[in-house]
């Protein structure tokens, strides 16, 4: 009689969770919540149908079909054996809380939910915090979800969260302001907007640092701006190197309007003065491209350069403040923000133009730089035409997928550009003393020719 | 002539008024409206089905005690439409309906006949899943005494659903109208002339079959209002908007009740004013459940936040025409977290769906109910 109705109970659990809940995944859920010393994490465990025998075997060592304390205890410490967890980059230990666990027939049936609470304390750190979170437990039928709750404490801003495809792997970048890291560090006056109660300092300029390397129309419309930096204008064409002071104090001339350009837009919007919708603004960013790129070809703006880099600079400052608007800081914590955020975006900048420069000054001396400057200013020409058309009509075309994977290798490119151009500049002055194979001479300048 | 049309305008002046007031009055008589269908529906009940059906306002457990699971696991308070005779019936369902709006209880009965529709699939197709690899040792001993489908009958179908009431229905005094089984679970709270719908799960399973001759679809609007405005975003807002990861489930589901995540994917402040109208007339397929003078009160209030919602996606951009999507999507503003999660049982993962609506600050009216 009552072998009968636990038949009939395990029976009528079986059917109804075919279709009830999840099959062949073990769904395992985690929430993190911070505070200043420490993060509180719960996880709901969830084997599908189709693998809690494989779970429950695992749970009930003994195979007794009883989920004993000692054994509950146990798979629990095993779930957290199975984390690999670091703050800052030291590993962390997850001490458990407590555990919960329903009856065996309710994981049979798929719809067992087991949760255990467990915790790992923050030691003093910067401001600038990183909590990596990995979950090896049974990872080849699970399904992961991890997140994070909005910290209650006002100190606390969560910058970034990454996670690869399946979640098993989450990473958060967060700031830390007050007692438990106010200590921790003093860097003089770059302090000062973060003790203000702003986003962490260092992770607004890591931010702005990073926007611009991963930006890549940003970086391509400088750099077709800065090719015919070095050169001379004869006529409607581009002519021969102009010198090296010239070609520095023009690129200087250059980044400096459309820093500032950019920077003053950045500060508008961020502050809420100006709103302007982003579609108009990405198409506008990708026709400043095709424009420098022109100009690289044919001078169409001679001399005004760094008029024409302060006006595109205006506009590509308004992209960027979309970025500094995900992230919700308040009023006074934007100006902070857009300090630390405009200087990352500057240092990055400077990092290009500097990687660039000697490529260009030295590169523009000889018969080989047209070629370049053509080259270049095509590639920037291309690509521009190619966001036009996806931003403006939405027509998708390759034309992103190839100059990202472009930029995905500009530091090899950068790299390989300096070595160039240190070759060349060596090879300059290695061979000044034999003027006869100096490279000046086996390239001899239009310039002079043309004069 | 003259004297006719200013008596005319006169007319329609008057008329104007009447019907004015008259909306005016029946807007404010909502919870008049549900409070006398609560007591018609109460009246209709014996003693016994009245202690069942009635709990505490502060009845935490029985608050909580709703889900996606069939009735069969997870047992909810109250008393089910399957222990009711005819006209407890038709009360009950005339007091859901005076709570919602005719589009809400569309919904509510066409996630019901869902469940009618999935107990005669599961009726004429059992054991399908490949749940039984390793059967559990008594089910061999005596398994074939026990047929499947009789016993299925008791996991689904439109009669396994359950009504309770939390508190003493009242136009001034806060009570809770519970109302759900199998993948619907309405918690209403109403307090004076608020009424408030958080949280509530919908689900569908089949979410697409026929009834009639016509094709339903119970969270039809809701899976394709999110894919049309996802269609409008221009690239940098979709690299924003896409997850590159997988979300494979409701993250506050049952259970979860106050908790706010940090929020991810496109804000509304990046998005153009269409894509923010068309951002509210998303949540407007949960907002808009609830009868609409407190519907009204609650769309005004999730567009004072819009800037401040955000909207996110993980999974498939595209969907079949005529099905649902098979992506996830989460739209979470100060006061409101929607989850749409598509459930991928081995099948067609648009087939079935839960859906999420809560408001962290507000779920079970707490934040007009405590003082």
């Amino acid at each position: 009689m009552n072998r009968r109705f636990i038949a009939a109970a395990v029976l009528l659990l079986l059917v109804a969770s075919a279709f009830a809940h999840r099959l062949d995944e073990y769904l395992q859920a985690t929430i993190i919540s911070l505070d200043n010393n420490h993060v509180q994490a719960s996880m709901r465990l969830v084997p599908g149908v189709a693998v809690a025998s494989t779970v429950l075997a695992d749970i009930d060592a003994n195979g007794d079909g009883v989920l004993s304390q000692p054994e509950q205890q146990t798979y629990a410490e095993r779930v957290l054996h199975d984390l690999t967890i670091t703050v800052d980059g030291q590993p962390a230990n997850p001490m458990l809380v407590s555990q919960k666990f329903p009856p065996v027939e309710e994981i049979r049936a798929g719809l067992g939910e087991i949760q255990i609470e467990f915790t790992f304390n923050l030691p003093p750190g910067g401001p600038d915090r990183k909590i990596i979170f990995e979950n090896h437990h049974l990872n080849k039928i699970s399904a992961y979800l991890v997140n994070c709750l909005a910290p209650r404490d006002p100190g606390i801003r969560i910058i970034t969260q990454s996670r690869n495809e399946t979640q098993s792997f989450y990473q958060l970048d967060y700031t830390q302001s007050g007692a438990a890291s106010g200590s921790a560090s003093a860097k003089g006056w770059f302090n000062i907007p973060w003790r203000m109660g702003a986003v962490g300092f260092a992770s607004l300029f890591h931010l702005g640092m990073r926007h611009i390397a991963e930006g890549t129309d940003h970086l391509l419309f400088l750099l077709a701006l800065l090719l015919p930096a070095p050169l001379l204008v004869s006529g409607a064409r581009w002519a021969g190197f102009a010198g090296v002071r010239p070609s520095l104090l023009r690129i200087l001339k250059v980044v400096t309007a459309f820093t500032l350009g950019h920077s003053i837009t950045l500060a508008l919007a961020a502050l809420g003065v100006v709103h302007v919708p982003s579609r108009p603004i990405e198409v506008l960013i990708a026709l400043s491209i095709l424009v420098s790129a022109v100009h690289a070809l044919r001078p169409l703006f001679p001399g005004k350069e760094a008029g024409i880099a302060a006006f595109f600079g205006l506009i590509h400052g308004l992209a960027f403040a979309a970025t500094l608007d995900q992230l919700g800081l308040g009023r006074w914590e934007r100006v902070g923000g857009i300090l630390a955020f405009n200087l990352g975006i500057e240092t990055m900048q400077l990092i290009v133009v500097a990687a660039a420069m000697p490529f260009l000054v030295l590169m523009s001396r000889t018969r080989a730089y047209p070629f370049l400057r053509i080259g270049g200013a095509l590639f920037a020409a291309v690509a521009s035409l190619g966001w036009i058309a996806e931003r403006l009509f939405g027509a998708q075309n390759p034309v992103g997928i190839i100059v990202e994977s472009v930029a995905h290798h500009a530091v090899w490119i950068a790299v390989m550009l300096f070595l160039v151009s240190l070759i060349c500049w060596l090879l300059a002055h290695v061979l000044k003393a034999k003027p006869q194979t100096s490279i000046i001479t086996a390239f001899p300048m239009q310039l002079k020719k043309k004069a | 002539m003259n004297i006719f049309s200013v008596r005319m305008v006169r007319g329609v002046c008057a008329l104007a008024l009447v019907y004015l007031s008259a909306s005016v009055a029946v807007a404010q008589s909502s919870t008049a409206r549900i409070v006398g269908a609560a007591n018609t529906f109460l009246s209709t009940l014996n003693a016994q089905q009245r202690q069942k059906v009635l709990f505490p306002f502060d009845d935490e457990k029985q608050r909580a005690r709703w889900s996606n699971f069939p009735t069969g696991f997870i047992p909810r308070g109250g008393i089910s439409l399957k222990e009711m005779n005819a006209a407890q019936r038709s009360a009950t369902m005339a007091l859901v309906s005076s709570a919602l709006s005719p589009r809400g209880f569309e919904k509510v009965q066409q996630i019901m006949e869902g469940d009618e529709v999935n107990k005669i699939n599961e009726a004429n197709h059992p054991n399908r899943p490949p749940g039984d690899r390793k059967g559990p040792p008594p089910n061999g001993a005596n398994g074939p005494s026990v047929g499947p489908p009789p016993l299925t009958s008791d996991m689904f179908g439109k009669d396994l659903y359950y009504i309770s009431i939390l508190g003493t229905p009242s136009e001034k005094a806060p009570w809770m109208l519970q109302f759900g089984g199998h993948h619907l679970a309405l918690n209403i709270t109403i307090a004076g002339e608020r009424g408030i719908l958080t949280p509530t799960l919908t689900g569908a399973q089949p979410a697409l079959y026929t009834s009639n001759g016509k094709i339903v679809r119970p969270l039809g609007q809701e899976s394709d209002k999110a894919l049309a405005l996802l269609n409008t975003l221009d690239d940098s807002q979709r690299k924003q908007a896409i997850l590159s990861y997988r979300v494979a489930d409701l993250v506050l589901g049952p259970g979860q009740d106050g908790k706010i995540i940090q929020p991810e994917g496109l804000k509304a402040s990046a998005m153009n004013d269409r894509q923010r109208a068309m951002l509210l007339d998303v949540i407007s397929e949960w907002a808009g459940i609830i009868h609409e003078s407190a519907a009204a009160a609650r769309m005004a209030e999730l567009k004072a936040d819009i800037n401040e919602t955000w909207f996110s996606w993980s999974g498939p951009t595209t969907a079949v025409p005529g099905k649902n999507i098979t992506a996830y999507y989460r739209i979470q503003g100060p006061h409101v977290v929607i989850e749409y999660a598509p459930q991928s049982l081995g099948g067609d993962p648009s087939l079935h769906v839960h859906t999420m609506y809560r408001d962290p600050t507000n779920d079970y009216g707490r934040g007009l109910t405590k003082k």
